[in-house]
């Protein structure tokens, strides 16, 4: 897999530092996860951080506190939570989540729902998109991050194939085309409501909260 | 007066947490939650957390760590990042406010199950280096600046504000702190 498109380093950094919200976290990590560069990345970034707790001035314990952490030391650990696997057609980031099913928006095109918790408007879903078929002309009223996950689709800023990781945000006013071959599906972390453009997606735009 | 460290080695800290994987170094345990528990804490409260739940979580970042210490891979971080990524997984479940929200479980599903990837560009004792010579090199302003944007999660309009500086500075400094960590960080350097 040759990844070409990656998060900026801002992201990186605030994903390594927890500081992300949840939907776009989850976008990141799966473009992470296939990703050995970014992992590099994410990785000096959490030495970053454990460089910063070194040199933070120590606040305080409470008295006893070494001695009520030992004594908690022969406690059973309680269980590790119990994660269901990925179902077969999900990156495997998102085992921990419900995944809806397929549900037909368009000529070649399938959107399912991914059920992250919303986090100020933004939510994430997945996209199924036919060989050769092109995703309406659209515009966002936010942020727009996507990792492809399998083909591969092209827009003005170039081809987006396996692992790619798109980051637009609303200034951004494009239509995304699949290239012929496999079919292209893709985890979108989304802002708002998508503005579906032409004629076809005004014809969506009533039928679908995109 | 209580003991506490001022200071640890990245190869003291790894050599407490293997004494702890192989024989439960009780000992061991203590150096590490005198170092690591009040600077985890200071960090937390640094966030937002109140200083109760900041001790409480403190603490379960290093019952964390004496439960999970056979699994630290000492290639893959150094014991600061590792306990620095504990840490940060344990807040973020601590506050989440939607039973389905599993952010937590993500950072663990998304690791690679290979201990050592063949095509990791270095490993964390040159990483730990590389961070610490980034660090050293930038103006204390600038590691400011990356503290509060990223690890602390604040808005830039509101760093401006807390520092009293133009908004523009602090993008300046930002831009000037992520250049360079990038040069350190980056795999052709």
């Amino acid at each position: 897999m040759t990844i070409t498109h990656h998060p900026g380093e801002e992201t990186l950094a605030a994903f390594a530092a927890g500081s992300l919200d949840e939907p776009r976290s989850v976008v990141v990590a799966a473009h992470v996860a296939l990703c050995p560069h970014c992992q590099a990345t994410v990785a000096g970034f959490e030495q970053v951080g454990g460089a910063l707790v070194e040199r933070s001035v120590p606040a305080a314990s409470r008295a006893g506190a070494l001695d009520e952490a030992l004594a908690r030391l022969d406690e059973a650990a309680p269980p590790a939570p119990v994660i269901p696997e990925a179902a077969p057609d999900c990156p495997g980031v998102l085992a921990p989540y419900e995944v809806g099913r397929w549900r037909w928006i368009g000529p070649g095109v399938y959107w399912r729902k991914v059920d992250v918790p919303e986090s100020e408007g933004t939510r994430v879903f997945m996209l199924k998109a036919a060989p050769g078929s092109s995703l309406p002309h659209h515009g966002h009223s936010g942020v727009e991050w996507t990792c492809v996950l399998q083909g591969a689709f092209r827009h003005d800023l170039g081809r987006y194939g396996p692992g790619d990781f798109d980051e637009a945000d609303s200034s951004v006013d494009h239509t995304p085309t699949v290239e012929m071959g496999d079919v292209c599906i893709c985890l979108v972390a989304m802002q708002g409501d998508l503005e579906l453009r032409g004629w076809l997606g005004r014809l969506m735009q009533p039928f679908v909260r995109l | 007066m209580r003991y506490e460290a001022e200071s640890i080695t990245p190869q003291k800290a790894a050599n407490l947490v293997r004494a702890i994987a192989v024989r439960r170094d009780r000992e061991a345990f203590k150096d590490l939650f005198n170092f690591y528990a009040p600077r985890i804490k200071s960090m937390l409260m640094k966030r937002g957390a109140a200083g109760e739940i900041a001790e409480d979580l403190a603490q379960e970042t290093l019952i964390a760590v004496w439960r999970k210490a056979d699994s630290y891979d000492p290639q893959r971080a150094t014991v600061s990042a590792w306990i620095f990524t504990i840490a940060r997984n344990l807040r973020i479940d601590r506050f989440r406010k939607d039973q389905r929200a599993q952010l937590h479980q993500v950072y663990e599903l998304m690791l690679p199950a290979e201990a050592d990837p063949p095509d990791v560009p270095f490993e964390a004792v040159e990483r730990e280096s590389r961070v610490r010579a980034a660090l050293e090199g930038l103006p204390e302003e600038q590691v400011r600046v990356v503290e509060l944007s990223f690890f602390e999660g604040i808005a830039h309009g509101d760093i401006a504000s807390k520092l009293g500086i133009p908004l523009g500075t602090v993008k300046s400094r930002l831009r000037l702190a992520m250049a360079r960590l990038r040069d350190f960080l980056g795999e052709d350097s």
